[in-house]
């Protein structure tokens, strides 16, 4: 059990310097990928997968769900299911209308 | 009952058990707050989402009209400030006040870096009459490349959606302002610094949501 005061994870100066160039990187490659104009539907994915892997970054890393209570990952886990959830039901009627709305 | 403040720090509030279980306490509140602003933005990400379904050919054409450089200059300028916003809270766990001072000033210069380059955009869109929605006036160069009937939408999802993101940041630099003065005062230490690190939870969210407005704005031509 760590101490009363000083329970809190201090990240390393090199960690947080680590991050933050992984995510420079991630930046250089998701431009250059977009650069190369991947056919549909890779071309979003790739971007996507790339998108995801920097929240994934800042999220454990520089927000400290890494070291944190499993409690706060999990609210942030339930914010993307209710989002997901929230997409998916909208997209039921979007995807299947026959016609668009006119003045949309 | 004995006194209590012989045995608690002076931060701590007299319904806490102890400086942990406070500090916990303000982390799960911003965390709560900050599932509220992932579902806010979510809902213009699911406008994005179903007008992109609908209009695939209008995002691609109209994507060509946002400049990629400042675009990405912007997302490596909020990732910088995200690293400066870190090491700060690590000053103040390290009870380094000039250090805490010094990564919130550049945090605030940074974040004013966002907003100017941002301020530049618009105003060369605008200037061009790429405007959201109703307000839709291209001039005949624009019209005549960017033909699409539903132009408009896009600019209106663009605007939208850059924009809020833009009052969040302008909120960051009140919040990291404030936590600047009260810095130099001496207010943070290793045993408290509960505000520089919440505002800092705040802040990385604020470059999490540009981490995605940034390949589904500016990267799909």
């Amino acid at each position: 059990m760590m101490s009363e005061h000083h329970g809190h994870h201090v990240a390393s100066a090199k960690q947080l310097w680590g991050i933050g160039i992984a995510l420079l990187i991630l930046t250089v490659l998701t431009v250059t990928v977009a650069g190369l104009g991947l056919p549909s539907p890779f071309d979003i994915l790739m971007a996507m997968t790339i998108a995801l892997t920097k929240a994934f970054l800042v999220a454990a890393f520089f927000m400290g769900l890494y070291w944190d209570t499993k409690f706060n990952s999990m609210l942030l886990i339930g914010a993307l299911a209710f989002f997901i959830l929230m997409v998916s039901i909208t997209l039921l009627d979007t995807l299947y209308r026959d016609d668009v709305v006119p003045s949309f | 009952m004995a006194n209590h403040s012989a045995t608690h720090p002076k931060h701590v509030h007299h319904h806490f058990v102890d400086s942990n279980q406070q500090f916990e306490s303000a982390k799960l509140g911003m965390w709560v707050f900050l599932v509220n602003e992932i579902l806010f933005f979510g809902g213009l990400f699911c406008a994005y989402i179903v007008f992109r379904a609908w209009y695939p050919e209008l995002f691609t054409q109209a994507a060509l009209e946002l400049n990629t450089f400042w675009g990405a200059v912007n997302t490596v300028v909020l990732i910088g400030s995200s690293l400066t916003v870190a090491m700060a809270i690590r000053s103040a766990q390290n009870n380094q006040k000039r250090g805490l001072e010094i990564n919130l000033l550049i945090t605030i210069l940074l974040a004013c870096v966002f907003l100017v380059i941002k301020y530049f955009e618009y105003e060369h869109k605008l200037h061009l009459g790429i405007a959201p929605g109703s307000f839709w006036n291209p001039t005949p160069e624009i019209a005549a490349v960017l033909d699409h009937p539903k132009a408009n939408i896009f600019f209106g999802i663009y605007y939208m959606m850059t924009a809020v993101h833009g009052l969040h940041v302008i909120i960051g630099i009140v919040l990291m302002v404030w936590l600047y003065l009260r810095a130099r005062k001496g207010h943070f230490n290793s045993e408290y610094y509960t505000p520089v690190e919440i505002t800092g939870l705040y802040w990385h969210l604020v470059d999490l949501i540009w981490i995605f407005l940034f390949p589904l704005l500016y990267l799909i031509e």
